[in-house]
């Protein structure tokens, strides 16, 4: 059986999705139960992958390729996991905020994510203040992760953290905030409750924040 | 030195009387701020206010001056790209795209559209005829009427930025491995339109070319030197040898990790060290003597959030780092975009007069 779980791992590390595919299909019928192979095999191979990417050995194809065949798997897995009602490590909104439309941080981070064991709600680009706020309320998030990628609309960052506190769904959240002219010192100064150079240390954040 | 000769020296990696300074991007809102609301200026009087050395970017003004009609039997789709209705110097394609406009008014690329084989036909629909004669007839009549004595460059592409842009980072990334084929057969085809352009720009009175190509985020490059080589660097090396004059490439990002790959391309200069993402000073140890360094004025915060005197103290700093020796050409470390402070503006003019002469 740990044969098979780390068949899982090193095929998902390496990106390859047919293969990770049928060894999920044999470690279920060998009577593996789905939420280990999630638990033992996928969201390892991500922290791997992550890691890989984090430090630079990894580069962006070979992180989404990683991130693909996990979401597959999961993709299969899912049936099984709604019987054996297993529930999702924490739930995180993400969005890229209002006047900006560039999504490709965003969307690595909502991989990574997603890979790490997260639901993700995504938001999409160009999010207003008042549309992260409807979806706290709705969703009812742990974290609202926020992206920027112009300094033109960092300030939409500040403003969103505003709104929170003016709607009173601030303390209900996390706030993280990151995209490249973003730093730890604009974080403080806005009052998010973290920041993050890359996407898989984002993850690492959330996971600490949940204790 | 004319500033023609100063931005040649230093292109050559040389020592000029002063540091030059050029601008791959110079928005025309934050120029138009700069001189007093003005929209009949000059490139050369622009120039000359800024203490700038050449350009290659838009003006406002044009249309009355030089560009010419459509005849009006031969309207087609690519008309804005043939007759040019104010300044520009952009032999650019478009992005293969569905594209949506920011509040702003910038352009942004929603959505890639070269997905799959299939969608390759979208080139005949999306390509401007590299050999339509009317876009190079009124930009070389615009090079005789404005160059005066500053350095005029065209802005082209080697064609990954448009390779990239038009498939779309995620669906690139995931191609080279499901097909790796298509993602050479795309790059090739912007390739070689580029390749068609610069056989008529080779001869025209440019002095020099700038290839906006973005390879990289700040963290890393998209792809690694293995990937670098196999799928980007064979199309690469095809336009750079079909380029006749010295030239710039351009991209954002961290770019350490294929930098010696990109530099067997033999251009001369790099642009824009973006600070965020590359250490100048190891920029200047390790590669000055191999490439012109431009850039390196933080967007990120100085001249869009910092103060007058931060603007200084950085100008100060990347002189005496970059500026050592020659083959550096202060720049912003993107841009100079609309929403710069123009007081920031000001200060890297004053500084780069104050600190610039060698």
């Amino acid at each position: 059986m740990a044969d098979v779980l780390e068949t899982i791992k090193e095929q998902c590390i390496k990106g390859k999705r047919v293969e990770v595919l049928t060894e999920v299909k044999r470690a279920l019928a060998e009577g593996v139960d789905a939420k280990r192979v999630m638990l033992e095999a996928l969201i390892p191979a991500m922290s791997v992958v992550g890691e890989k990417y984090s430090s630079g050995e990894f580069f962006l194809p070979q992180m989404m390729l990683g991130a693909r065949a996990m979401s597959e798997a999961l993709q299969f897995l899912k049936p099984y996991l709604v019987q054996a009602s297993y529930e999702k490590k924490g739930k995180a909104l993400v969005g890229t905020v209002q006047g900006d439309f560039h999504d490709i941080g965003k969307n690595i981070v909502k991989m990574m994510l997603e890979g790490g064991g997260y639901e993700v709600v995504d938001l999409g680009v160009d999010v207003s203040p008042e549309s992260f706020v409807a979806a706290i309320e709705q969703e009812a998030p742990q974290f609202v992760l926020m992206s920027a990628l112009i300094t033109l609309t960092m300030d939409s960052m500040r403003r969103t953290i505003q709104t929170l506190e003016a709607s009173g769904v601030r303390q209900k959240v996390r706030v993280g905030v990151g995209g490249a002219p973003v730093t730890q010192k604009f974080a403080d100064e806005i009052g998010a409750d973290f920041y993050n150079a890359d996407a898989y240390g984002c993850v690492e954040k959330c996971n600490q924040l949940l204790g | 030195m004319t500033p023609k000769e100063r931005v040649m020296t230093a292109l050559a990696g040389g020592q000029p009387d002063q540091v030059p300074w050029v601008e791959g991007e110079f928005e025309q809102a934050l120029q138009i701020r700069l001189m007093g609301g003005r929209t009949d200026y000059t490139p050369g009087e622009l120039c000359r206010a800024m203490g700038m050395d050449g350009f290659g970017f838009h003006f406002p003004i044009g249309a009355d001056a030089a560009a010419s009609k459509p005849p009006h039997a031969a309207k087609s789709a690519h008309d804005d790209y043939y007759y040019p209705q104010s300044i520009t110097f952009d032999f650019t394609p478009p992005w293969i795209a569905e594209m949506g406009k920011d509040s702003t008014g910038r352009a942004f690329v929603k959505k890639g559209l070269l997905v799959d084989r299939d969608s390759l036909r979208l080139f005949d629909e999306f390509m401007p005829d590299p050999d339509h004669p009317a876009r190079y007839e009124t930009v070389a009549r615009w090079i005789e009427q404005y160059r005066e004595d500053y350095a005029v460059y065209a802005r082209i592409r080697l064609g990954t930025a448009s390779t990239i842009e038009s498939m779309g980072l995620d669906v690139f990334s995931l191609t080279m491995y499901d097909d790796p084929d298509l993602v050479k057969e795309i790059h090739r085809r912007f390739s070689e339109w580029s390749i068609r352009v610069l056989e008529h720009l080779n001869r025209l009175d440019l002095d020099f070319y700038w290839a906006a190509d973005d390879h990289a985020d700040t963290k890393m490059p998209w792809v690694n030197l293995e990937m670098y080589d196999e799928f980007l660097y064979p199309y690469q090396k095809m336009v750079a040898d079909a380029i006749k004059k010295p030239w710039a490439l351009h991209s954002d990002g961290n770019l350490f990790p294929i930098l010696d790959g990109l530099l067997k391309l033999g251009m001369d200069a790099i642009h824009p060290i973006q600070p965020s993402a590359m250490d100048i000073g190891k920029m200047k140890a390790q590669y000055g003597s191999r490439a012109c360094l431009i850039g390196n004025i933080d967007l990120d915060y100085t001249l869009t959030r910092g103060t007058p005197e931060e603007v200084d103290a950085e100008v100060k700093e990347r002189i005496a780092v970059a500026g050592k020796g020659g083959g550096y050409i202060i720049s912003s470390g993107n841009s100079l975009t609309d929403y710069c402070k123009i007081e920031n503006v000001w200060a890297m003019a004053q500084a780069l007069k104050k600190y610039g002469k060698y």
